[in-house]
C-alpha cells in the first residue's frame, strides 16, 4: 500500500555519494570544538571519562559532593530524626486519643439505641399498662400484642398504611425514574427551567399545602374514613419532583450505551426498559424504599386528613391516638407493642432488599 | 455494501454557531476503508456521528447507497458502529450483547387474511435459531466463542472490543463505522488489534469508516486517509500520497512521527537551477524535485522547507552542504535513535537514525553536547508557501479555507460531542 522509496536504505542505494550514518563515516566534535577523528575514539574517551567521574564520586563523601548528593544527604538525616521521635511518646498519645474516641462513640451508641430497647422491653411488660418509672419488665408476656390486635383498630391502621406504602412505592418509583431518565437523556426547551422550578418547589415543606389539599380531598370525599385513598393521591402526586438522586445515577451511565442501542434499532423506551433499568437496581431499590416508608412516618398529613375519624388513621396517627390523655394509662404498653410491630415490615423489607445495594453493576460497560 | 456520499455537510453547535464541521465533501466508494484522522476537536468524530445519525446535520446532504439519509433515524440507515468505550450492555451476557440488535430486528412480511382476503403487513421477529447461528458465526470469526456466556465486566479490554465489533458484525450492515476503537487499549494490544482489524476487514468486506487521532493507525489501515483540522478537510489521499505529497504544512507535520522538521528559508533560482539555504548552507535542488519546480515555473520566494526526521542524514564535516548542529537530547527508542539537535540559528531539528546502521561506539558517541553534521537530499524536501502553508508542488489546489494551517488558533472552534454533553448537564 505504502510507497517505501523514501526509506534510508533506498536513498543510499540510489546515490552512493550521500548516505545516512549506516555505511558512511560521520564526524563528531567534542564540546570545545576539537574534531574527534573517529567515532571510536570519542566513545573510548567518553568511557574513560565516565570511569574517572565514578571514581571521584567514590572519594567524595557527604557534603563535598555535588548539589544533588548534598540534598539527598540532608533528606536522609531529616528522615532519621523523624523516625527517632516515633516510638514511646507517640504510641501512648495515640492510645489515649483512641480510648477517648471509643468511649465517646460507645456513649453515643447507648444514647441512640436506648429508646428502641426501651420500647421493645416495655412492649413485653404485663404487670401494668400505663407509664412506669422503669423499663425492665417485672412480668413478661405478649398480652400487649394481643390487645393491640383485638382491642384497638391497629389492624386497620396497619393494613391501610401497608396499602399506602405499596401504592406509593410503585407509583412513585415509576414517576421518579421516568422523570429522571427523561431529564438525564433528553434535551428539550425549558429543561433547565423545569429542573430549577422543581428544585425550588421541593424546598417548601409539604404541609404548607395542608389546608388546600384537605379542601380538595374533602370535596372528593377522600378524607375522614376514606383518608387512605386521599393520602395515596397526595403522596404520589408530586413524587416526580424527587428525581434528583435517580437523575444523578442515570447521568453516570455512559451515553454511548444509549447511542449503541439506538443504532442497534432500539426505541427510547426499549433502551430504558431493557438496558437502563437493569443497570439501575440500586437506585430502584432506594426509590422503592423511600416510597414505601413515607406513609409509615407521616403524622401531620395523616392526622389532618383523617380528621378525628380513627378508622382513617395511618399507624403513626393511630398510635399517637393511643397516647392521648384519656387513653395513655390503659394503652401505653400497647402503644409500645404497636411501635415494635410497625418496625417489622420495614426491617424485613430492608433486609430483603439490602443485598441489591450492589455497586459496580455497571462494571464493564465502558472502559473501567 | 454501499457507497457513502457527503455533500457540503456542515455542523454547527449551539447558539454560538461556530462550525464544528465545514463544507465537507467526500465520496466513499463501496468496500473502501477510509480513515478520518486529525487532532482532537477537528470534527472527525462529529462527522462520523452525523453519518451514523447520532448528530443532526446543520446543512448539506448525506447519502448512503444512493439514498439521502439526512432525516432517517440511525437504525434505518443500515449502519453499524463500534464505540471508543465499547458501549457494551453490562447487564447482558456477551451472547445477548451480540444478539441484541438481532432481537430488535423486525422484518416486514405481507400476510393475507383468509377471511377477508386483505393483505396485511406483519412484522416478524427473527427466529431464535437464526439469531444463534449469526452470533456464533461472528463469534467464531472473532475468536470469542468461549466467552459467550460471560458478562462484559469479566472480559479484558481486547476481548470487550472484539465483542463490540461482533455486535456490529451480526447486523450485516452496509457501512461499518468505528470511532477510535483502539484508543482505550494499551500499546501492545493496540498493535495486535490493528493487525486483526486488517484481517477482519478482508472477511467482512464492507465499507469501513474509521476515526482515529493516531496517524499510525490511519496509515496502516486506510485505503484512503482524510486529514481534518478545525472542521475542514485538509487532504484526502492514499497513505502514500498523504505522506509523500502533503497538501499543506499541517498535513506534513501531522502525518509522520516524529513530526516533520521545518526551516524558514528562501527558495532561490540561478543559472544552475533552484537552491535553498537552510541555516546558511546552500543546498542545490536537483533531480525530480528540481524538475518539478522548473515544470511549474515556481518563482523565487520565501518558503518553509520541510524534511522528515528519517530523511535527515549525518555526514562529514567537509561536506559542502553539512549543517553543524549540537545534540541536545538523545532519545534511544531501541530500533532507532531520535536526536534532537540545535542548528546554529537555534532551530530545533529531530534526526531519526536506525540503530542497526550504527556500531556500538558510534551509538555511544552520540550523546548530548557533541556536535554533529547533518544534511539532506533534495529528493526528500518539501516546499510550502511561507504565507499560506500550501505545498508548492501539490497537484490539488490548496484550499483557501484553511486559515489556521500554520498558526493553530488558541481555541479550537470545533467541539467534540462529548464535551457538549458535559456542558449541558
Amino acid at each position: 500500500m505504502r510507497d517505501t522509496s523514501f526509506d534510508n536504505k533506498e536513498v543510499l542505494d540510489l546515490d552512493a555519494g550521500w548516505g545516512t550514518a549506516a555505511e558512511q563515516e560521520f564526524d563528531i566534535e567534542s564540546e570545545d570544538g576539537t574534531l574527534v577523528a573517529t567515532a571510536k575514539h570519542a566513545a573510548r574517551e567518553r568511557e574513560s571519562n565516565a570511569e574517572q567521574s565514578v571514581a571521584s564520586a567514590e572519594w567524595d563523601t557527604g557534603f563535598s559532593g555535588d548539589g544533588a548528593t548534598r540534598l539527598s544527604v540532608a533528606e536522609k538525616s531529616a528522615k532519621e530524626q523523624r523516625s527517632k521521635k516515633k516510638p514511646g511518646g507517640q504510641r501512648t498519645k495515640r492510645t489515649v486519643v483512641n480510648t477517648i474516641i471509643h468511649v465517646a462513640l460507645a456513649a453515643l451508641c447507648i444514647f441512640w439505641i436506648l429508646p428502641f430497647v426501651g420500647i421493645l422491653l416495655e412492649s413485653f411488660r404485663c404487670e401494668s399498662t400505663g407509664l412506669a418509672g422503669y423499663i425492665w419488665p417485672k412480668q413478661w408476656g405478649i398480652a400487649n400484642y394481643v390487645r393491640l390486635f383485638t382491642e384497638t383498630k391497629f389492624p386497620r391502621w396497619f393494613g391501610s398504611t401497608l396499602v399506602m406504602g405499596f401504592a406509593t412505592a410503585v407509583v412513585q418509583t415509576i414517576f421518579q425514574l421516568a422523570v429522571a431518565y427523561a431529564l438525564s437523556r433528553n434535551r428539550f426547551k425549558g429543561r433547565k427551567l423545569l429542573m430549577n422550578v422543581m428544585l425550588i418547589f421541593g424546598m417548601f415543606p409539604g404541609f404548607l399545602t395542608l389546608i388546600l389539599l384537605y379542601t380538595w380531598m374533602h370535596d372528593w370525599n377522600l378524607t375522614d374514613a376514606n383518608a387512605m385513598w386521599g393520602l395515596i393521591i397526595i403522596y404520589t402526586a408530586s413524587s416526580g419532583m424527587g428525581y434528583h438522586i435517580a437523575k444523578g445515577f442515570f447521568d453516570t451511565i455512559s451515553h454511548s450505551i444509549d447511542e449503541a442501542a439506538k443504532i442497534d434499532g432500539a426505541t427510547q423506551f426499549q433502551i430504558f426498559r431493557k438496558l437502563i433499568l437493569p443497570l439501575s437496581k440500586p437506585i430502584i431499590i432506594y426509590t422503592i424504599l423511600m416510597g414505601f416508608m413515607a406513609p409509615w412516618g407521616d403524622f401531620v398529613m395523616a392526622t389532618f386528613m383523617a380528621n378525628n375519624a380513627s378508622s382513617g388513621y395511618n399507624v403513626a396517627a393511630g398510635l399517637q391516638w393511643l397516647l392521648t390523655d384519656s387513653m395513655k394509662n390503659d394503652y401505653y404498653t400497647t402503644f409500645c407493642a404497636g411501635g415494635v410491630t410497625v418496625a417489622v415490615p420495614i426491617t424485613v423489607l430492608f433486609m430483603c432488599l439490602q443485598k441489591y445495594y450492589v455497586t459496580g453493576v455497571t462494571g464493564g460497560a465502558v472502559k473501567g | 455494501m454501499a457507497n457513502v456520499k457527503l455533500i457540503n455537510v456542515e455542523k454547527k453547535y449551539g447558539k454560538s454557531q461556530t462550525p464544528a464541521v465545514c463544507d465537507f465533501n467526500l465520496e466513499i466508494a463501496d468496500k473502501e476503508f477510509i480513515v478520518f484522522v486529525g487532532p482532537s476537536g477537528c470534527g472527525k468524530s462529529t462527522t462520523l456521528r452525523m453519518i451514523a445519525g447520532l448528530e443532526e446535520i446543520t446543512s448539506g446532504t448525506i447519502e448512503i447507497d444512493g439514498k439521502v439519509v439526512n432525516d432517517l433515524p440511525p437504525k434505518e440507515r443500515g449502519i453499524a458502529m463500534v464505540f471508543q468505550n465499547y458501549a457494551l450492555y453490562p447487564n447482558l451476557t456477551v451472547f445477548e450483547n451480540m444478539a441484541f440488535p438481532l432481537r430488535l430486528l423486525k422484518t416486514p412480511k405481507d400476510e393475507t387474511d383468509p377471511k377477508t382476503g386483505k393483505v396485511k403487513k406483519k412484522y416478524e421477529k427473527l427466529p431464535n435459531e437464526e439469531i444463534t447461528k449469526r452470533v456464533m458465526e461472528a463469534a467464531e470469526i472473532l475468536g470469542i466463542t468461549e466467552y459467550l456466556m460471560r458478562r462484559p465486566r469479566e472480559l479484558s479490554g481486547g476481548q470487550r472490543q472484539r465483542v463490540a465489533i461482533g455486535r456490529a458484525m451480526v447486523r450485516d450492515s452496509k457501512v461499518f463505522l468505528l470511532d477510535e476503537p483502539l484508543s482505550n487499549l494499551d500499546a501492545k494490544l493496540r498493535n495486535q488489534m490493528r493487525a486483526e482489524l486488517i484481517l477482519l476487514r478482508k472477511k467482512i468486506d464492507t465499507t469501513f469508516i474509521y476515526v482515529t487521532h493516531d496517524q499510525t493507525e490511519a496509515m496502516t489501515l486506510g485505503d484512503r486517509i482524510v486529514v481534518m483540522k478545525d472542521g475542514y478537510i485538509q487532504q484526502v489521499g492514499t497513505p502514500a500520497e498523504v505522506f509523500d505529497m502533503p497538501n499543506n504544512l499541517f498535513v506534513a507535520e501531522f502525518i509522520g512521527s516524529p513530526k516533520m522538521n521545518t526551516f524558514k528559508t528562501r527558495l532561490e533560482k540561478d543559472a544552475n537551477g533552484y537552491f535553498v539555504s537552510p541555516c546558511g548552507v546552500r543546498i542545490a535542488i536537483d533531480g525530480e524535485k528540481g524538475d518539478a519546480l522548473k515544470a511549474r515555473n515556481i518563482q523565487a520566494q520565501d518558503v518553509v522547507l520541510g524534511v522528515r526526521p528519517e530523511h535527515v542524514s549525518l555526514t562529514k564535516r567537509d561536506n559542502p552542504s553539512a549543517i553543524p548542529c549540537t545534540i541536545q537530547v538523545n532519545e534511544m527508542m531501541g530500533s532507532e535513535v531520535h536526536l534532537h539537535v540545535l542548528t546554529p540559528q537555534q532551530e530545533q531539528i529531530i534526526v531519526r537514525i536506525p540503530t542497526v546502521s550504527l556500531d556500538t561506539y558510534q551509538l555511544a558517541a552520540l550523546h548530548a553536547g557533541v556536535k554533529i553534521f547533518i544534511t539532506f537530499r533534495s529528493k526528500v524536501m518539501h516546499f510550502f508557501g511561507a504565507e499560506n502553508g500550501c505545498n508548492l508542488l501539490a497537484d490539488v489546489a490548496c484550499k483557501a479555507a484553511m486559515p489556521t494551517a500554520q498558526a493553530p488558533s488558541a481555541q479550537s472552534p470545533a467541539e467534540e460531542p462529548k464535551k457538549k454533553w458535559r456542558r449541558m448537564k
